[in-house]
């Protein structure tokens, strides 16, 4: 164990909200992408 | 290319040179050599991890696959953050509790030396051939639109590279491909608002991403599932997870840039910031991509991009068929700018069956242009025997040295080119230290200086990085460049991934049925490339199944009897 498992990550208080923002970001921009497809097709 | 141009691109890459060979110029211990000594903070590592995965192609080859299929490629780095998150978890903390300098270490101390060997193995094999193409790649476009001598072009890319890796390894490729990043995404930025400036007064954003539309290539998410069909969104999701696994997981050329993180935290910070960035900038690329292609709705693109091509058919007996395609290519796009600025004016006005009707002539008149495309490619064909028939390669640069102002050209030439130097630098360093840990060092000699050690990593550099280009010098053109690079890897990562997942979450299987399923997996996946027309990202999936029920069903027959 070193110290870099202990750390927070900045702005959060855990990693697993840290890994749910990437995951939340990643389906915000299927949703716009699909949303952007619906609307031109 | 103007004076202006030429500046701008030699002050560009001679600064980035200069600046990692002189930060770099002490690097002395294998630790700071191969591993950065630990110093890297988190945003070093995560420009450093997408410097590493957006080579040349990316930038070349990306825009025209949007110019000519649409947006949906996109969807082929969505499992991209899935498996950033999963590396984070999973693989970080094992490689740091076991401080190794690459990937493979780990596989001998959870399996044994053969296993750890043929997954080096497999990486030397798919890493060394593939840094060939993205050395050769963006070499031969170069050459083809500005007229650069090929030769001198992959000498040029080949040794500079070669040159500040082998002088500060690690540390050097780190501390230049920061800088590469802010001039690749500066220039693409540069670039995007560059061409909807140019396009008619009276056609802004809006109307660009209407007639986009209209075209077809706003095709970003397509929800069908198709195993045949490349790019949907669950060949994405799947494919594209275990394959960004594979890649950022277990190949050497990026588990090398998250290795030399000052922490765990710092590496999973720069992982997950790729995880972040990584769909967005790949957007940008593309929709670069879609205007020059709109651009072309309202300014006479030519019959075929490919100059080179194009001139060796006027050079022979079918100049005269070759004149009149040209001839009716300008009537046929005269017709489809008509209705194009219909289709503005109609989109402004807001008139939906002015709209529908426009498209329609658009679509009409895209069919007749199709009809002469084909006839124009014949011609190329038969007067450019054995070479790629694709054009959309030379589309971006095409346009770049055509139609943008001075000094943008010699931005986005350095942009191409510091693409190609930052991939190359990590895929040598990668090479590298994988062969001095995992062959030299392990297997042939065990118990040599640090020193000692650090030279050898210097020489193999060296070596890999005339092996590559070597390769660049006499590789054959291939149908798209960014896809022969990622049907290369495909055919080998899911192989090595298996192995990892292996190793990481069944802990019941041993190395021996490890080993011989790793190698049954590598054939079938050779027939099924040879003899099925499964779309590549799959491979990924299968051999990563395969190899782990294969292991499950050779591990009871390879037991030694008690």
């Amino acid at each position: 164990m070193t110290k870099g498992d202990i750390d927070p990550p900045p702005f959060f208080k855990s990693w697993t909200s840290m890994y749910w923002l990437v995951l939340g970001v990643l389906a915000g921009f299927i949703l716009l992408f699909y949303l952007i497809t619906r609307a031109y097709t | 290319m103007s004076g202006l141009d030429w500046g701008v691109l030699i002050g560009t890459i001679a600064f980035i040179v200069l600046y990692g060979v002189w930060k770099t110029r002490k690097t002395q211990q294998m630790s700071a050599y191969l591993r950065a000594d630990n110093t890297e903070r988190w945003w070093m590592m995560g420009l450093s991890i997408m410097a590493t995965q957006a080579s040349a192609i990316t930038f070349l080859s990306t825009p025209g696959q949007a110019f000519d299929d649409g947006m949906r490629f996109i969807q082929f780095y969505f499992g991209l953050p899935l498996a950033m998150v999963v590396l984070s978890i999973t693989a970080i903390p094992i490689y740091y509790r076991l401080k190794v300098f690459t990937a493979y270490e780990y596989l001998e101390s959870r399996f044994d030396l053969k296993t750890r060997s043929l997954a080096a193995l497999l990486f030397l094999l798919q890493r060394g051939l593939s840094t060939g193409i993205t050395i050769y790649a963006p070499a031969i476009i170069l050459t083809a639109i500005l007229g650069w001598n090929l030769t001198a072009t992959i000498l040029f890319i080949g040794v500079v590279v070669t040159f500040y890796t082998v002088v500060g390894g690690t540390k050097a490729v780190s501390q230049t491909q920061r800088l590469q990043m802010a001039v690749m995404l500066g220039g693409m930025l540069a670039a995007a608002i560059v061409v909807v400036r140019l396009l008619p007064a009276n056609v802004g954003f809006p109307e660009a991403m209407a007639v986009a539309g209209t075209s077809g290539k706003l095709n970003l998410v397509d929800l069908s599932f198709d195993p045949n069909d490349r790019y949907n969104l669950w060949s994405g999701l799947i494919g594209g997870f275990f394959l960004a696994l594979s890649y950022f997981g277990t190949d050497q050329s990026q588990v090398g840039r998250y290795l030399g993180g000052e922490t765990i935290a710092q590496s999973r910070l720069g992982l997950l910031m790729n995880g972040l960035v990584k769909v967005p900038m790949q957007f940008l690329i593309l929709l670069v991509g879609v205007l020059v292609f709109v651009f072309y709705q309202f300014y006479a693109p030519p019959l075929y991009f490919n100059q080179q091509q194009a001139s060796n058919v006027l050079a022979s007996e079918a100049a005269p068929a070759w004149r009149d395609l040209e001839i009716s290519s300008q009537q046929i796009f005269q017709e489809k700018k008509a209705a194009t600025l219909a289709l503005v004016e109609a989109y402004q006005t807001e008139n939906k069956p002015g709209e529908e009707q426009a498209a329609h002539r658009m679509q009409q008149a895209e069919a007749k242009r199709k009809e002469i495309r084909q006839e124009a490619q014949l011609l190329v064909k038969t007067y450019n025997q054995g070479t790629d028939l694709k054009d959309t390669d030379y589309v971006f640069l095409t346009f770049v040295t055509q139609q943008l102002p001075r000094g943008l050209v010699g931005l986005l030439l350095a942009v191409v080119l510091c693409a190609a130097m930052g991939s190359t630098a990590s895929a040598f360093n990668s090479l590298a230290s994988t062969t001095v840990v995992d062959v030299y060092k392990r297997s042939l000699r065990p118990n040599a200086s640090d020193g000692h050690y650090v030279r050898a990593s210097r020489w193999f550099t060296v070596g890999w990085g005339a092996v590559s280009i070597f390769f660049a010098l006499f590789a054959s053109q291939l149908e798209n460049l960014i896809q022969a690079v990622n049907i290369l890897g495909s055919l080998f990562y899911g192989t090595i991934l298996g192995i990892f997942i292996a190793a990481f979450y069944f802990k019941r299987l041993r190395g021996n049925a490890v080993f011989w399923a790793a190698v049954l997996t590598q054939i079938i996946i050779f027939l099924l490339y040879q003899y099925t027309s499964i779309a590549y990202l799959w491979y990924n999936l299968i051999g990563t199944i395969l190899v782990v029920s294969l292991g499950f069903l050779l591990q009871p027959l390879l037991r030694k009897p008690a």
